[in-house]
């Protein structure tokens, strides 16, 4: 029944979509743009050798539609909603706002109010500067679900040559109860120099404490990329990351990160006593291999996450598969190792294996 | 008179005759100028880059063993010689942007949390490789040589040789044919740095827009797997007054 609601309301809103699409393509050239997108994923996560009475499979259908609109360049308004019903020890639905903000832009000027995902920390698996990003998963990095929420926030952006300036004031009021958030004040000064993309950033998490840290990625020679992190909030924490580029098209992504074991930035998994955490992530990954016959439309990664100080690890597979220019499917697949009381030792499962569909428009 | 004094006469004015008109042959070829490689590339560029800032629909159809295999739909704005945009407009892709500014190039992934900065390599992924769509200043990217006159069909051409002076530029040569009448490109080769034969381009059609006469139609050949080649198709293309933070990389609130 809620699942047949969901898709009633996605049809609904793939239907009035395509009416403002239409609208829009008929004023092609004048003062409103807008944008839209649909996705669609059909989810069932299969759990190998659980160790407590938990059902071993998790149903989810997800309804993922998003809506853009500009006028003249100057105001715009985006939302992105995400439907999620699914079936475990129990059924559940919920509707889950990804984003929805408005913005306004006056000279050098944006400004920005409403829900919205900012990335401030250049780091893949992990991030120690993002202050205001979406948390990072390390054995999901890409999040294939589309889960990964917004803050709900007041930004004002000053861009002026290679120099920007950031300010943003989040609130955490409307953020889901389990999360540990507090309102954030922050300021970001993002330059372009010499090939390095830097940004100060720096801010007060009311009730809680001051940080203050750097980013930056440079590319060096033909085939490196290398970006890195470092935060001071009461402690410091350091991320170091680099990806190398293959002729084939085959990347590897390393990167290590050590963050103080800390409220903010400990793994619900890692005991408070555990002191500094150091964390190794490597990934190896192509899209479209094309260079075998039949192939074309097969992207395959594999990566592997370590926590160098409990000795435990996950090991992940994902591979995809495109069926033309909507259609798709995936396999991820989780292999946890270590004690059951170090951080990715304590998954309750020996394997996770997801396999889904995904209808994009 | 002898008869030997009349025939040697009669030799030595037709060797002077033919030392005059050699010497007027070769004074007229030494005065036809080398092209000016460097005018030449710019006048070309022009075909592709019709005004300062300007905005411009490609579509890539791409072809395996002869067949549309598939089609990819890209917005690209433009500004200056060192700015481009992409906006990738395919339900595939959407929601993807490539942001190039000078040798500095990033890619915007919704699926990840962050814009990801590409190597030079990268901008050759893909059939036609993101550096085919987003780098079209060639004056800016390669240093040119006049090589020689050919004949493409029954048009003359000024082939130049082109090789990369910046980190940015997508291949590391390039043999470029250019219409003799006017510096249209007709004909590309695309070299790697290994020395390799990566790509062959034509350059089909030509269409007016605002005025101009612009690039509409471009093939590009896989050298290195034959069977498969790229059709780039350009459409409304419009000069438009594009902002500079339209092209701040630090800027991921992407429409």
């Amino acid at each position: 029944m809620k699942y047949g609601a969901l898709i009633s309301g996605f049809l609904l809103l793939a239907g009035a979509c395509c009416t403002l699409a239409q609208d829009a393509a008929s004023s092609e050239g004048g003062p409103v743009k807008t944008r839209y997108s649909v996705s669609v994923i059909d989810d069932a996560t299969f759990y190998g050798n659980l160790r407590e009475p938990l059902p071993t499979v998790l149903n989810q259908v997800l309804v993922e539609p998003s809506f853009g609109l500009r006028y003249q360049d100057r105001v715009s308004f985006s939302t992105s909603l995400i439907g999620l019903a699914g079936t475990y020890s129990d059924n559940y639905s919920q509707l889950r706002v990804k984003e929805t903000y408005a913005g306004l832009s006056a000279g050098d000027f944006d400004f920005t109010a409403g829900r919205k995902m900012v990335r401030w920390g250049t780091g893949y698996a992990f991030t120690a500067a993002g202050v205001l990003d979406p948390p990072r998963n390390p054995t999901d990095p890409t999040d294939r679900l589309n889960l990964n929420e917004g803050r709900d926030m007041v930004k004002a952006d000053w861009v002026k040559g290679p120099n920007a300036f950031t300010i943003a004031w989040s609130t955490a009021a409307l953020a889901p109860a389990n999360e540990n958030l507090h309102d954030t004040t922050a300021f970001r000064y993002n330059v372009l120099v010499h090939g390095f993309d830097t940004s100060l950033i720096a801010g007060h998490d009311r009730g809680s404490d001051s940080f203050g840290g750097l980013t930056f990625t440079r590319v060096l020679g033909q085939a490196w990329e290398i970006h890195g992190e470092g935060m001071w909030r009461d402690q410091g924490a350091v991320l170091l990351g680099g990806k190398f580029t293959m002729h084939s098209g085959i990347s590897f992504i390393g990167e290590f990160y050590t963050p103080p074991n800390t409220g903010y930035y400990r793994d619900m998994s890692v005991s408070p006593f555990a002191g500094r955490q150091h964390y190794a992530f490597f990934n190896a990954s192509k899209t479209r291999l094309r260079e075998l016959p039949g192939w074309k439309e097969w992207d395959v990664s594999g990566s592997i996450v370590a926590n160098l100080d409990d000795h435990s690890d996950a090991g992940v597979f994902d591979v995809n598969r495109w069926f033309g220019n909507h259609f798709s499917s995936y396999l991820h697949l989780e292999i946890p190792h270590g004690s059951k009381t170090s951080d990715y030792g304590a998954a309750p499962y020996s394997t996770a294996t997801s396999l889904g569909v995904r209808f994009q428009l | 008179m002898s008869k030997a004094d009349c025939v040697l006469r009669w030799f030595l004015a037709l060797f002077f005759l033919a030392f005059l008109l050699t010497y007027a042959l070769v004074s007229h070829a030494a005065s036809v100028p080398m092209p000016d490689a460097e005018a030449l590339l710019k006048r070309s560029d022009a075909f592709r880059n019709g005004w300062p800032a300007y905005v411009v629909n490609v579509k890539i159809t791409t072809y395996e063993a002869g067949r549309s295999d598939e089609e990819h739909l890209y917005e690209v704005s433009q500004k200056g010689t060192d700015k481009t945009y992409v906006d990738f407009m395919s339900p595939r892709e959407k929601g993807r942007h490539l942001l190039m500014l000078g040798d500095d190039m990033w890619v915007y992934l919704p699926d990840t949390s962050r814009p990801v900065r590409i190597t030079p390599l990268e901008r050759l992924t893909g059939d036609a490789s993101n550096g085919d769509v987003a780098r079209t200043n060639y004056a800016v990217d390669y240093s040119p040589v006049f090589l020689r006159n050919e004949k493409i069909g029954s048009v003359d051409c000024n082939v130049l040789e082109l090789t990369a002076k910046r980190k940015g530029a997508t291949y590391q040569r390039v043999v470029y044919w250019l219409r003799t009448e006017d510096a249209r490109p007709m004909r590309a080769e695309f070299y790697l740095t290994s020395g390799k034969h990566i790509k062959s381009a034509t350059f089909d059609e030509y269409q007016a827009y605002g005025g101009k006469t612009l690039l509409h139609k471009l093939t590009l050949y896989d050298e290195i797997r034959h069977d498969s080649h790229s059709v780039l198709e350009y459409s409304e293309a419009t000069q438009r007054n594009l902002p500079d933070k339209l092209f701040y990389q630090g800027r991921a609130d992407r429409f």
